[in-house]
């Protein structure tokens, strides 16, 4: 509420006009209350102890703010190991991501040949499989190859399966970016005598930045996020990214009763895709809309 | 063109084989699957036993897989119709000229972007909490106390308190969808109408609907696609297999061919195979039906 005061402090204000959207606002308002109250919370009680959660002084502080609640999760938790590995996961899998989808939707976006429709459609319907429809299979041979237990070649795989699933949305968002590039660049380049592969790197590639920026936060916030995947492939504490090792965390803390270091918990691994959020917010809320078309 | 041949295909060839790799081949495995009966998901062609559809059949006479399919149905019908209507209305009010449009929108978003573990943990260990949570808070400082000792989580208040807390998350990403296609509909268009006379609720059902059907199409796809994978809030919701309150075709498969139930006696990998593809077909299908009673080539915008 502060906000819509402020904002309303900057410009001339129709009063007639605001009074007609009231009821908006009212709705709005509810429901942004709601979240910070939700969010809000947590923070709170991840500061707090066990004992003030319980006794419902959360929000009070009685005994001060207690940081060794995330000193705790991160350290004896394990929060560090999964915070770790899904940073792992997740840069690799970004940048494996870029190169190799770039100058596919690049081609694709370009180029008439045989297959390019194909190629497209398939890519298309693919982001509407469940993922339930391909795990089974590539379980079977993951397990095949025996590699479930090496560590390394683990997490290789699930970067892999990581890169794999997201080649689609990554693909198609990237080629209706280079869609709207202008093709002088291109024709310029070549009267030069520039190849097209070395047009398409020094020129292009870099041309279209933004896109890719905003791709690759997307595709951060969920290979971060992901479950299934990881719950299936990742079979030990090792190789956990932060979804399901916060997964496993919640049960068992559930049962040593320390309710605050779940908490804090919850917050570390919130607190990355959050600060990316937090920047970056109008390329995320761009990236939604962007790769699909209404 | 020539020159250009081998550019296309070394550009193209590393998303092409990872795709097939990862996509084609399980698909069609997955589907060979679904036609046998596999006592383990790592077991060789040779071992597998050809029951046709018999794995199918078998599904549809399990009373647990049936109050599966139920469950994720309802959850796309009545959370589809209850995320389908917020979004709309706050995407609405956000493009009505109100101001602190962009933060109110960010905010709004702002679920989505938090891991679905993290968000359902929220939700579970403080809003409904029957010691500390904020339902039971918010009731009794309105004195309902018999309203605040609800159990929200019991088995009779689990799969709507669960169904609530995960569209609470989705309408966010909705409300995106709706703003870009509210976005794109010419002012020119309203002013017009404001001219003619017409109210703003007219404007909305006669102008905005119509024009928004496209968008509608995309929501419904979108919001289909995700409750097939539906899952993660299940799981997280009863912990406990044997409870069937928010059971999910995803759950039971999982259960079934990666062994993590007690509740399961019988493996067979064909079942869970089975329940991949009912779930595709489903998407396929209300992909179809959508595209048959939606058409938007005769509005453009």
């Amino acid at each position: 509420m502060a906000k819509e005061k402020e904002n309303k402090v900057k410009d001339k204000i129709n009063w007639k006009r605001e009074l007609k959207l009231a009821p908006g606002y009212i709705i709005i308002i509810l429901w942004i209350i709601f979240t910070f109250m939700l969010l809000g919370w947590i923070v709170a009680a991840s500061f707090s102890t066990t004992a003030d959660i319980f006794a419902g002084k959360a929000l009070k502080f009685p005994t001060g703010l207690h940081f060794e609640n995330y000193a705790q999760a991160w350290g004896s938790g394990g929060v560090a190991t999964f915070f770790m590995n899904s940073l792992l996961y997740s840069l690799t899998s970004c940048a494996l991501l870029i190169i190799i989808c770039a100058p596919a939707a690049y081609v694709l976006a370009r180029f008439t040949f045989l297959g390019n429709k194909v190629i497209q459609t398939s890519f298309v319907s693919a982001m509407g499989i469940p993922i339930t429809m391909i795990v089974l299979p590539l379980f079977c041979v993951v397990a095949n190859m025996g590699i479930l237990n090496n560590v390394a070649a683990s997490k290789v795989t699930l970067i892999f399966l990581y890169i794999g699933i997201n080649i689609p949305y990554t693909t198609i968002f990237l080629l209706t970016f280079f869609s709207n590039l202008s093709r002088t660049y291109e024709e310029a380049a070549a009267i030069d005598g520039c190849p097209p592969t070395k047009t398409f790197w020094k020129i292009m590639f870099p041309m279209a930045q933004s896109g890719l920026v905003t791709v690759t936060i997307f595709n951060f916030i969920n290979i971060w996020n992901e479950y299934f995947l990881s719950l299936i492939f990742a079979n030990s504490n090792e190789l956990r990214p932060v979804a399901v090792g916060l997964y496993g965390m919640l049960q068992s803390m559930q049962y040593t009763g320390n309710w605050a270091g779940m908490f804090a918990a919850v917050i570390i691994v919130f607190l990355p895709t959050f600060i990316l959020y937090l920047f970056l917010s109008e390329k995320i809320i761009g990236g939604v809309t962007g790769g699909i078309k209404g | 063109m020539k020159k250009n041949k081998k550019m296309i295909v070394g550009f193209l060839a590393p998303a092409v084989i990872i795709f097939l790799i990862v996509f084609l081949y399980p698909i069609v495995r997955t589907i060979m699957m679904s036609l046998f009966k596999i006592d383990s998901v790592t077991d060789a062609m040779e071992n597998w036993t050809f029951i046709g559809l018999g794995n199918y059949q078998k599904l549809f006479t399990t009373a647990i897989f049936r109050k599966a399919m139920f469950n994720i149905f309802r959850i796309w019908s009545i959370g589809g119709a209850v995320v389908m209507v917020l979004s709309l209305l706050f995407a609405v009010i956000l493009t009505s000229g109100i101001r602190g449009k962009k933060f109110f929108r960010a905010i709004i978003y702002l679920p989505n972007i938090v891991s679905a573990v993290a968000l359902a943990t929220m939700w579970l260990q403080y809003v409904y909490s029957p010691k500390f949570g904020l339902l039971k808070t918010f009731f009794d400082a309105l004195g309902l106390h018999s309203l605040a000792d609800t159990p929200w989580l019991d088995t009779d208040h689990k799969f709507w308190a669960l169904l609530f807390a995960y569209c609470f998350g989705m309408v966010g990403y909705h409300m995106l969808i709706w703003m870009s296609g509210i976005e794109r509909i010419s002012p020119e268009l309203y002013e017009a109408a404001t001219i003619d006379g017409a109210n703003l609720p007219q404007q909305f059902r006669y102008m905005t609907l119509p024009l928004l059907k496209g968008v509608f199409k995309t929501n419904i796809t979108m919001w289909s696609v995700s409750s097939a994978a539906f899952f993660v809030w299940s799981q997280l919701f009863s912990s406990v297999t044997a409870n069937e309150a928010t059971i999910v075709p995803v759950q039971y498969m999982y259960m079934h061919t990666f062994g993590a139930g007690n509740a399961v006696t019988e493996r067979n990998a064909g079942y869970g195979a089975a329940i991949g593809l009912i779930l595709c077909l489903c998407v396929v299908l209300i992909f179809t039906i959508c595209n048959k009673l939606i058409r938007d080539d005769d509005l453009e915008f």
